[in-house]
């Protein structure tokens, strides 16, 4: 499974587990419209730190860093994930 | 389901207005604007009092000058904050402007600072540092005799340096983004023109630039969604006016501080009208904080940002920690950005659990009471600090109780939630609305009382008498 299907997937069932069961693109702000809040973006990182090997605590953090696919994506890009 | 019943599923107090499409085309032409800005300044006339004319008419600018909104609202905070600096304070004008300048200028040296040396001590964690050494200087300012020159200087200084601090963190925050905003239009966020408290809403400038309207059809989704939220606001202030005269007046309960109050003077009312008092209260304060934060959130909308609720339907939490979420938003928030993911971020990352209860407590504990301690000022200047932290301690112990309670709402294995409207929804939301509102006993920053007067209170609404 390619990165994007993977946070694709998780964020899926993390709305799913809010009951918000919406379509979404990699496009769709999620934290910023309030679709997820705060708990989940702990959820959020915690899953990149252990899927990508992200760490936050050297590059700062920022909600908007991880409130589309496409934001999660270019911050993997800027991390050189993958 | 009938016709009928879907209807009344469907009914809304105040319809849908932003999702109409003919509105919202008509809110985009000029007509538009001027009659959705004509209504909100009624609104506002009702509500806001005195100041809703210059309100309105900064309105207007943001609302036609597009191209122009950040400038203005940056404009418009400083034209707003220093009159209110002016009818707040009794010393001279101009002696009070200096100190606002002087925090300002405080606050763009810290800002230019941490982001011209990021890899200095300050500038890897300006945050830490800035609230350290405001904490220094409350302990500076309370060393000094009252009869010294520069007492009143220094106790001025640190007031007006107190209502901007958490404004100057979420500048600090901004310092990394790659379109993080000049320090000027970081000022429009310093106790905006729409209204706030010491806590920024809608957080900082970073929230900002990412909820701002792009275009016509934004601006009017986001104004219709604005004028509609200022119409909960009076609703809700109307509602509160009549609960409040049918609670206090016609069934004569009495408010929570009074019942607290003849309880300390050992002649309790009865555990039932405590018990009255305590949830009016517990009401009363939802609704108090629902109509000026949808106030202010409605300004701001009409501003031309899209910002979400501060207060959205917190009877409705199904867990303590969704509550705390829903009642207070941008304090939620502030208290997440400032210190609940730098200590996640940071500490116990081997430990999954330690590490939560960690961040959570470094939030709704430590970030909460600090918060507290340092908005009171004037307890630490009349008390001196260690009466003002002995007194403390009842706050002290609802910080700890709610940080637990969080950690626990967080932390509980869930199975599949319940179904059902009385399972799934109702017992639920009233076991987390029970749990705030026995919270609220100790919810007291006023040092009136030693916890053991509030612990008495709580055993007396179980008829228990200490």
């Amino acid at each position: 499974m390619d990165h994007m299907a993977e946070i694709r997937d998780f964020l899926k069932k993390l709305l799913s587990s809010r009951g918000d069961r919406q379509p979404f693109t990699d496009t769709s702000s999620f934290f910023l419209s309030g679709r997820l809040g705060s708990v989940d973006a702990v959820e959020l990182v915690v899953f990149l730190e252990e899927q990508f090997e992200i760490d936050f605590s050297e590059t700062g953090f920022d909600q908007s860093q991880i409130d589309s696919i496409e934001a999660i994506t270019s911050l993997l890009q800027s991390e050189k994930v993958g | 389901m009938s016709q009928d019943g879907g209807r009344l599923a469907n009914f809304r107090l105040i319809p849908r207005i932003d999702t109409y499409p003919r509105v919202v085309a008509f809110a985009q032409t000029a007509a538009g604007k001027i009659v959705l800005l004509a209504l909100f300044g009624l609104g506002l006339a009702y509500s806001r009092g005195q100041t809703w004319w210059a309100l309105t008419l900064w309105l207007v600018l943001t609302t036609f000058l597009p191209d122009r909104r950040r400038m203005l609202v940056t404009i418009g905070t400083l034209f707003f904050t220093i009159p209110v600096f002016f009818l707040g304070f009794t010393h001279r004008q101009l002696y009070i402007v200096v100190l606002l300048g002087s925090v300002l200028v405080l606050g763009a040296t810290l800002f230019w600072s941490a982001a011209h040396w990021p890899r200095s001590w300050y500038g890897r964690r300006p945050v830490f540092f800035f609230l350290s050494g405001f904490a220094v200087l409350i302990l500076f300012a309370s060393s000094i005799p009252e009869t010294t020159r520069y007492y009143h200087l220094v106790w001025d200084f640190t007031a007006i340096l107190s209502l901007y601090i958490w404004f100057i963190a979420y500048s600090l925050l901004d310092r990394k983004a790659p379109d993080c905003d000049p320090f000027g239009l970081q000022l429009g966020t310093y106790l905006p023109f729409w209204g706030s408290t010491n806590t920024p809403l809608p957080k900082g400038a970073a929230y900002l630039r990412r909820i701002e309207a792009r275009d016509a059809g934004q601006l009017a989704v986001t104004q219709l969604k604005g004028l509609k939220l200022l119409v909960w606001s009076i609703l809700i202030s109307l509602f509160a006016h009549l609960f409040a005269q049918c609670v206090h007046g016609y069934l004569r309960i009495p408010t929570f501080a009074q019942a607290l109050s003849l309880s300390v003077s050992r002649t309790p009312l009865p555990w039932y009208t405590c018990w009255a008092s305590l949830i009016a209260g517990f009401f009363e304060i939802i609704m108090d904080f629902s109509v000026w934060g949808h106030r202010f959130v409605a300004c701001c909308r009409m501003a031309g940002f899209n910002a979400l609720r501060n207060t959205y339907r917190p009877l409705s939490s199904r867990t303590v920690a969704e509550f705390f979420n829903r009642f207070y938003y941008y304090y939620k928030e502030l208290l997440v950005d400032v210190f609940f993911y730098p200590t996640f971020l940071r500490y116990f990352k081997r430990n999954g659990k330690l590490r939560l209860v960690a961040a959570i407590f470094a939030a709704a504990c430590f970030g909460n009471a600090f918060y507290h301690f340092v908005r009171d000022l004037g307890f630490i200047q009349k008390l001196g600090l260690v009466r003002a932290l002995v007194g403390y301690q009842v706050f002290v112990f609802y910080c700890v109780a709610l940080a637990t309670a969080i950690s626990i709402s967080r932390l509980r294995h869930r199975g599949p939630a319940p179904t059902g409207f009385i399972r799934g929804k109702l017992w639920p939301s009233f076991s987390v609305g029970v749990f705030y509102c026995l919270l609220d006993i100790f919810g007291s920053t006023e040092r009136n009382y030693p916890l053991t007067e509030h612990f008495r209170f709580l055993a007396h609404l179980f008829n228990v008498n200490l």
